[in-house]
């Protein structure tokens, strides 16, 4: 079936006359938006669809899809049914990026600073001009004394920004967002590392499961491949003679909480704690016949202490261990939770451990590794710890950076106010911010670089995590820029044009598809999807197919590190800033699915998409237990403010029957002063209050170790949401509920 | 248009169905449905075709939540067909879909009272699209003005493309060549769109399955939106 | 019998009281009529320029600015898809009962009451449709697309549904709207005539115009009569119709709560009692305004007083034979109705509701002191129609905000210019017959003239008794 879709996909659709616009004559008194062909681009034909195979680049995860075009316009964004790691599907954030293309308040031309910073007086200037300025600056500069802080960028530009650093000299770009904290990358690469000598992330097939545990996973949400882990869900509870289990570990009723078979709350930051006692039951039990040499990962584990730490009873806790030590293919997996507690690797190793102790590795419905990619050209650059985050804005403070270039980051909204970041952007001489929106940081920029959005430019990106296959997937300009602006990485290639030398000799490239078809010259001898004789033909198909991807199935089996046998688990108490006594409530910011770490929040799509678990819109709010809202004397929408020990934030109260009474939620994603007029003066942003507190075994950013105390307003503010929650609680009540 | 009546259906499987809102967006994109903001929002005025409905059952820590996608049942007896005044809403024959005429909409908005899913949505206010997010609206449909009811459509503009993809390719309409937005992009699969005349289809084998019910069946609307309940294993 | 045992006596004083039984000289009467008519004080002006402004903010303004902006900026929402503008158009609706119901239905059973009140309230049912029949098109999204709902033929071939009880409802309306009007004009041409004959300029050049050359002649006479009783018969239907097609706006729905058999005479029970409570406050108005004390009488009152108290019973029988049935039939959602009710947000309008429409008529109108008494009269069928309307408001917007979803539930608050709409509505009504209490003659005064010749005390032994020489 799919070659017969793809078949129909590429083929240029005609029907001219059959639009549907019959209506927008019917009546002079309406707007009419009338087809502009004035406008129309040369190379496209009125009335006739075309579909672009491109990447999703919505959240890291790097789903193929097609974008259909009409009249020189984008009208959808689709999942590409040919791509292996999608399968045709696509998130709620990936089918908005149109409007991150038509978004009215975008950056149309290149904006130099005129007055103070952060007063938001710009004058325009020229691409040439400023690539000639920048030049100048950065040679005028000492090379230690440049720095990169980028978010987690597409492989071509994380490339082109690290072969531009090497050649200037300078220190390699902090490589750090909050999606990618969230994901727990830099924890789940230590895991891998730790437990199978590699440092990739793990792929779970939890589609092939029959009982999946989940430990503080938000899988189904932001996690990773959200589409992925979707698509392999709804798998898992319809196998051939099998409906898979899903069992949910986390102090929140998260939307894969929602649809887990059993929900088990616990406090946060004791996943790894319940995983610990797992396996130590299973081994006691003599479930791991295989593998006795791994025993010693459970010795001085306490059953009983984890049950009182975490409140689930002992037996409770044995009949968990006996239905998933009895499952034929029991996978269990660590989630994005776990990365933002204090023992977040310790725990995250705990959990993975249960598979191992099972020799559940590389088989059906079991732990996978990402493959590594097909050539060194493809290589990714490594996700920064917070650590170097820290580090970076200790150096901007000490005065020790001249030029901050920010690149698909947005560091002043989504650092922890704590850092400091602000104030030590003061000692930088030169702030340049690549962005396609007025964000908060290119708002207190002195260069701010209008940058194509992903529908407008050329890319690769070597999927990481993939499914069973190797994927480079392709991305290319679905319409021509609508303004005056360029991909970050053609101006980083004329930038090295202009500065010559060794820079120059580092990226010799005229322009990205250039250097995008030197990418990929070595994957045309490899057996894919696509075989051409020649680059020319390689390129051309691997446009139309949105990517190359290997034939045969890729899984890197994981192999248990050689010194296992010797290891022994430890999951140290969660630590958390903040004093009980002042602070009492442990602070969950919560990633969404609509905004992701905070970046989407312009798109009016996504504001109005409801938040599966509250159906709440363009707000933020505090999610409470009914316990803890009465304790408190708060009711749904009062206004509570949210203090930690670095600052707070005033939100909406959402009686929250699916929460840990010791733990508040807060929505991430609003709380911007900048990014359009969609996005501002809405909400607020929780990442401000967290405490900026390092993990020391990876340097990971613990997002969920803040602790904060909430109290009344007495204010009021209705939640715009979609369910009545009258109507909602009644059905409780009675226990009715449709369907 | 091809001569076979089809009985268009779509199944929703709620052991599937995460609640992950892919569904909304992507029937928001591709029927130009206009975003309402925040203080309509609020008033309940959200324009989305299809919502998710969450429900909760049992207090903490046995609470759990459910999750089901409500969307027009295109009932075959349906309640909002009769009352409309002027033929605005009426029932395809040869699609078995509940039409929504926007043309023809005078808003006296009896039908939307009289579905008893909430299915229908009215257009309080003309739609904004600021310049360029004019660009994004999908030409295959019409931007409604004030004043004019809507309501899912199963995507007919879909269901004409296809078939006019198929009597240009001379072939017949095969099984899933017809897909709303909503059920090609749902990334758990949830949705399964097809024809139950076609006694081979998905949607036809799925329609039999012991799971299968229909929303509020008892009003005797014949709805063409089939509900598989959702699994209950029974856990510790 | 004796001549003497039967014979006519005049009046004294207490039956006096009685208009019937105390005739003035038909130039006097006459006089007394154009007198009302013609006089303009200054608080006449400023009650009409008050109720003009009004009524432009209301149905100029607000409603104009509802055209060009769009629905929204009423308070309806989903799923209170409808909500005060089908509410005032069901209330106008019952009101426009009260000139057929004592016009119609007591000229055809002869109740002697009716005849100096017949022309006020027939009025009523004139104006309060011309209102009620402005609603649907203030509700409609596209209301300059209105003419759709009308059958004419066109290019397209495009028809109405007459499946749609909106289309029974249109003709409906439309049928007793004519109805009403010829029925308001036939026994006017007399009067016009009369007032043609005692006026100067353009009234008089108006009343000749309308009173169709009018001269009173028996052949005259006798086809208006016929014409009147025709039309008396023929309305009565009329009526039952418009009022139960409006309950089946309702009732053929599967709304919660509207889906009853019940609502067809539970809203004429309604329209009625609203009606003749609406007459009764504009009765007294008009009394004390217009100075027409001499034909609006004590016994008048009383008797409508009675018909209100009758009216409640059969309200109240409805309402509580639809109650209970809903309370019985223990379906979820109707039961979340009843509790919406007792304890949900509309509680408050309920209980008015229930005191206003029962509470209050049952324990003063069987008073005759008090169904005589204005100020009380005033303040009771002031409170009915109160009550009414909270009916009315809770089946429509109450109702709606509760459904088979539970996930769906709403709320609903009317507007500002849902209330500038409504208040224009309510003025645009009063200016209407404020600007006809000037043009027409209030009371009908050949009907009195008619009824005090026919009218006549005898002695029957030693009591009195008013007889009636029957017409026709």
């Amino acid at each position: 079936m799919a070659s017969k879709v793809t078949r129909r996909q590429f083929l240029k659709i005609s029907g001219a006359g059959l639009l549907l616009l019959s209506g927008c004559t019917a009546n002079l008194q309406r707007p009419v938006w009338m087809e502009p062909y004035v406008r129309a681009p040369e190379e496209t034909l009125p009335g006739e669809d075309f579909w672009f195979a491109s990447t999703c680049r919505m959240c890291p995860a790097g789903c193929g899809i097609l974008v259909r075009v009409s009249n020189g316009r984008a009208r959808k964004i689709e999942g590409n049914p040919a791509h292996p790691l999608n399968q045709g599907r696509l998130c709620a954030r990936g089918q908005a990026g149109l409007q991150l293309l038509y978004h009215p308040d975008r950056l149309r031309h290149v904006l130099k600073r005129t007055g103070e910073r952060g007063q938001g007086r710009w004058g325009r200037t020229t691409w040439e001009q400023i690539v000639e300025e920048l030049a100048q600056q950065i040679q005028g500069m000492a090379p230690e004394r440049i720095a990169f802080l980028t978010g987690l960028l597409p492989d071509y530009q994380a490339t082109l920004v690290a072969r531009f650093l090497k050649g200037l000299g300078a220190p390699p770009a902090v490589v750090y967002d909050t999606q990618a904290a969230f994901d727990g990358r830099v924890v789940l690469e230590a895991a891998s590392q730790a437990l199978f000598d590699v440092p990739v992330l793990p792929i779970f097939d939890i589609a092939r499961a029959d009982v999946v545990y989940a430990f503080g996973s938000n899988f189904l949400e932001t996690w990773l491949s959200p589409v992925v882990y979707n698509r392999a869900y709804g798998r898992m509870r319809s196998q051939p003679g099998v409906r898979g289990m899903l069992i949910a570990f986390a102090p929140r009723l998260s939307m894969t909480a929602a649809n887990a078979d059993r929900w088990v709350p616990v406090p946060p930051g004791t996943e790894g704690l319940v995983a610990l006692a797992l396996g130590k039951i299973i081994v006691d039990e003599g479930w791991d016949k295989s593998n006795a040499e791994l025993r010693g990962f459970y010795e001085g584990v306490d059953v009983g202490a984890v049950a009182q730490a975490t409140g689930v009873p002992a037996e409770e806790l044995v009949q968990f261990a006996r239905r998933f030590a009895e499952a034929h293919h029991p996978v269990a997996m660590p989630g994005d939770l776990l990365a933002g507690s204090t023992n977040g690797l310790e725990a995250t190793q705990a959990v993975e451990a249960l598979n191992l102790v099972l020799g559940h590795l590389g088989e059906h419905g079991a732990i996978f590794l990402t493959p590594s990619p097909p050539s060194r050209d493809l290589r990714k650059v490594p996700v920064s710890p917070f650590q170097a985050v820290r580090e970076l804005v200790d150096r901007m403070a000490a005065g020790e950076v001249d030029a901050l270039f920010v690149l698909g980051a947005n560091p002043v909204y989504e650092l922890p106010a704590a850092l400091g970041f602000t104030d030590a952007l003061k000692n930088v001489q030169l702030v340049v911010t690549f962005a396609s929106m007025m964000d908060e940081t290119a708002a207190l920029s002195d260069i701010v670089l209008p940058a194509h959005t992903y529908l407008e430019t050329w890319g690769y990106e070597f999927v990481s995590p993939s499914t069973d296959r190797l994927i480079v997937s392709a991305q290319q300009p679905v319409v021509r820029p609508l303004y005056d602006t360029r991909d970050p990485g053609d101006v980083l290639l004329a930038l090295a044009d202009k500065l010559g030398g060794k820079v120059a000799r580092r990226l010799p490239w005229p322009n990205l598809v250039h250097f995008i078809q030197t990418r990929l010259t070595s994957l045309q001898l490899l057996e894919g999807n696509i075989a051409a004789q020649d680059a020319k033909t390689f390129w051309a198909y691997w446009l139309q197919h949105g990517g190359w991807w290997s034939k045969e199935q890729a899984w890197q089996v994981p192999e248990p590190s050689q010194n296992l046998s010797a290891k022994r688990l430890l999951v140290p108490s969660p630590e958390f800033d903040g004093e009980a006594s002042q602070y009492p409530l442990h602070l969950l910011p919560v990633p969404s699915v609509t905004f992701g770490d905070g970046r989407h929040a312009g798109l009016p799509w996504l504001q109005e998409t409801p938040d599966p678990m509250t159906t709440a819109t363009w707000d933020t709010w505090v999610e409470l237990n009914p316990a803890t809202a009465e304790r408190l004397g708060v009711k749904h929408d009062e206004i509570v403010k949210v203090t930690s020990p670095f600052g707070e934030i005033e939100a909406v109260v959402y009686v929250f029957p699916g929460i840990h009474p010791d733990v508040v939620a807060v929505p991430v994603g609003q709380g911007h002063s900048a990014m359009g007029r969609w996005a501002e003066g809405r909400g607020a942003n929780v990442l401000r209050i967290l405490a900026p507190r390092t993990v020391p075994s990876t340097g990971q950013l613990a997002w969920a170790a803040t602790r904060v105390r909430v109290t009344k307003t007495g204010r009021r503010r209705v939640l715009p949401r979609l369910e009545s929650n009258i109507g909602v609680d009644r059905a409780r009540e009675r226990g009715v509920v449709p369907g | 248009m091809s001569e076979r009546e089809h009985r268009w259906t779509m199944v929703i499987d709620l052991d599937r169905c995460t609640g992950c809102q892919a569904c909304v967006v992507a029937c928001s994109v591709e029927n130009n449905i206009p975003v309402v903001g925040e203080d309509e929002v609020r008033m309940g005025r959200a324009m989305h075709w299809i919502r998710i409905e969450r429900y909760w059952e049992g207090e903490y820590p046995n609470v759990r939540a459910r999750f089901i996608p409500v969307i027009c049942q295109q009932c075959e007896r349906a309640p909002c067909e009769p009352v409309c005044p002027v033929f605005a809403t009426y029932h395809s024959e040869v699609e078995h879909v509940n039409i929504q005429v926007y043309n023809r909409c005078i808003g006296t908005r009896y039908c939307a009272n009289n579905c008893p899913y909430i299915a229908r949505v009215f257009n309080w206010f003309d739609p904004q699209f600021p310049e360029p997010l004019n660009e994004q609206l999908n030409p295959d449909v019409t931007v409604r003005r004030r004043g004019i009811m809507e309501k899912c459509t199963f995507c007919i503009q879909r269901i004409r493309r296809a078939e006019e993809m198929a009597e240009a390719e001379r072939r017949p309409l095969g099984d899933g060549d017809v897909q709303p937005a909503c059920v090609q992009s749902c990334p758990a699969e949830a949705l399964v769109f097809g024809d139950v005349a076609d006694p081979n289809s998905r949607v036809a084998k799925l329609v039999r399955s012991r799971r299968a019910f229909r929303l509020l069946e008892e009003l005797g609307t014949e709805p063409n939106v089939i509900y598989l309940k959702g699994g209950e294993a029974h856990v510790g | 019998m004796s001549a003497d045992a039967t014979a006519l006596v005049q009046p004294k004083e207490e039956w006096r009281k009685r208009l019937l039984l105390d005739p003035r000289p038909a130039e006097e009467m006459n006089h007394m009529v154009l007198k009302a008519m013609t006089t303009f004080g200054w608080r006449y002006w400023v009650v009409v320029g008050i109720l003009a402004l009004l009524a432009l903010i209301g149905l100029g303004g607000a409603w104009g600015y509802q055209v060009l902006v769009g629905m929204g900026v009423a308070g309806i929402r989903r799923p209170v898809f409808w909500g005060v503008y089908i509410a005032n158009f069901v209330f106008w609706i019952g009101i426009s009962h009260s000139g057929t119901f004592i016009s119609a239905i007591l000229r055809v059973f002869k109740a002697e009451f009716r005849r100096p009140i017949t022309r006020a309230s027939e009025l009523m049912t004139t104006f309060a449709l011309i209102v009620a029949g402005m609603y649907p098109l203030i509700h409609l999204g596209r209301t300059w697309r209105f003419y759709w709902m009308i059958p004419y033929p066109n290019q397209r071939q495009l028809w109405p549904n007459f499946h749609s009880p909106l289309m029974w409802d249109m003709i409906a309306i439309f049928t007793y709207l004519i109805g009403s009007t010829l029925y308001l004009y036939l026994p006017l041409i007399p009067d016009l005539a009369m007032a043609r004959d005692h006026a100067r300029g353009w009234r008089h050049r108006l009343y000749r115009f309308l009173a169709l050359g009018w001269r009173g002649t028996e052949a005259e006479w006798h086809h208006l009569k016929r014409a009147i009783t025709i039309f008396a018969f023929a309305i009565i239907p009329v009526m039952f119709s418009v009022h139960t097609i409006v309950s089946w706006d309702f009732g053929m729905t599967m709304v919660p709560g509207w889906h009853s058999t019940i609502f067809g005479p539970y809203f004429v029970a309604g329209a009625i009692f609203s009606g003749v409570s609406a007459v009764v406050t504009v009765l007294l108005i008009v009394r004390k305004t217009m100075k027409l004390d001499y034909f609006l009488r004590e016994e008048h009152f009383d008797a409508l007083g009675k018909l209100v108290l009758v009216f409640s019973f059969v309200w109240t029988y409805f309402f509580f034979a639809d109650y209970l049935t809903e309370w019985y039939g223990g379906e979820a959602v109707a039961k979340e109705l009843l509790t919406l009710q007792a304890r949900g947000p509309v509680a408050p309008l309920w209980y008015l509701m229930l005191t206003t429409n029962i509470l209050i008529p049952w324990f003063t109108l069987w008073n005759k002191r008090i169904r005589t008494s204005p100020p009380a009269l005033f303040l009771i069928t002031l409170g009915v129609n109160v009550g009414m309307y909270l009916e009315r408001y809770i089946i429509v917007a109450g109702y709606l905000t509760r459904n088979r979803l539970p996930f769906d539930w709403g709320a609903y608050n009317p507007s500002p210019v849902e209330l500038l709409i409504s208040l224009g509505s309510l003025s645009t009504f009063v200016l209407l017959y404020a600007v006809a209490s000037r043009l027409i003659p209030l009371v009908p005064v050949w009907e009195v003239q008619e009824g005090q010749f026919v009218h006549s005390l005898r002695r029957v032994g030693r009591i009195l008794v008013p007889s009636v020489s029957e017409l026709e």
